[in-house]
């Protein structure tokens, strides 16, 4: 790593894995949000009488 | 049928359910997860350790981001492909839901693909962008993938959107040889294909492992966030079907059965 620092295209290689990075992390943190929303709505769904449908079909 | 077959079939079966491919996506996630990590680790420390490129220099190191983000484009589109074929030819249940959750995900490795291009084209071609065969095919991988997201979004029917999509996402496979391919038709900036390309891969060993580690990661990557958004998806079928037959027992008639 120590190899690409002052080196000539640095910022591109920095670049590239940063943005590789960040559109990863934000992917990531994106799924496992809408999963938390959706097991809080199906909750709350199910304290106000909802069977859950997953046992009979998607 | 023999006992395999009908073992088989069970076990495909039990897979259209979605509580049991909760289950199964539970157990598999947090191995899956791990395994990724610890690819994409041991990827990045090889790559970060290899020699500068006699031409290139340094920067073929975005090579191992670039190439993946490229192989896993395609991939999450082919998955997409198989997804419209369960749709339209077996009407599998999850198969929608498999498709459409590829989507997102797809797009970003797209967006990856030519934003890490257009980085590394800069230095080694002096532009970032060129309207040659290769990145405009490209560019219109991305744009497919938008369109079948809004597509997915605008239509409300279950049903009718998983079809309309799954069609749409066929046509759209056309462009995946003309991507493929189009560096041997065409004259472009972008070079040829160095890895899967007939008399075996022009890149260097040194080059080439840390490459097909990466996009082991890439690939493991893949599939942990897909199983996460096919997931997801079935929550959201499930809240859909749940909010309709709230509506419809408030309105004091019978809840059918939704289709989602």
């Amino acid at each position: 790593m120590s190899v690409l620092f002052g080196s000539k295209y640095f910022g591109f290689i920095l670049s590239a894995y940063g943005i590789t990075a960040a559109v990863l992390v934000a992917l990531t943190v994106w799924i496992l949000v809408v999963h938390k929303m959706r097991r809080r709505q199906l909750s709350q769904l199910e304290k106000a009488g909802m069977k859950r449908a997953s046992r009979s079909n998607v | 049928m023999t006992t395999d077959a009908i073992k088989k079939t069970s076990g495909l079966t039990a897979l259209a359910n979605p509580t049991r491919f909760l289950a199964l996506v539970r157990i598999v996630l947090p191995y899956l997860a791990v395994l990724t990590v610890a690819l994409l680790g041991i990827g990045l420390g090889m790559g970060f350790s290899v020699p500068d490129d006699y031409q290139q220099g340094r920067t073929v190191r975005i090579m191992f981001v670039h190439v993946p983000s490229v192989w896993m484009a395609m991939g999450a589109y082919m998955v997409m492909v198989s997804g419209a074929l369960g749709v339209l030819v077996w009407r599998h249940p999850l198969a929608d839901v498999a498709a459409r959750s590829a989507a997102p995900i797809g797009a970003a490795f797209t967006f990856l693909g030519l934003a890490t291009g257009s980085i590394w084209g800069r230095p080694m071609w002096g532009t970032w962008w060129v309207w040659d065969a290769r990145l405009t095919s490209f560019l219109v991988l991305l744009i497919i993938y938008l369109g079948l997201i809004a597509l997915w979004n605008a239509v409300e029917e279950p049903a009718k959107s998983a079809r309309m999509a799954a069609v749409v996402v066929l046509v759209g496979a056309l462009n995946i040889p003309i991507i493929r391919f189009s560096v041997e038709w065409f004259t472009t900036l972008h070079q040829g294909p160095s890895v899967v390309r007939a008399g075996g891969p022009s890149l260097a060993p040194h080059f080439l492992y840390p490459l097909l580690i990466m996009g082991l990661a890439f690939l493991l990557l893949f599939l942990t966030l897909h199983l996460m958004a096919m997931r997801n998806e079935i929550l959201r079928r499930q809240i859909r079907t749940g909010q309709r037959k709230a509506a419809r027992s408030h309105r004091g008639g019978a809840a059918p059965e939704d289709q989602a």
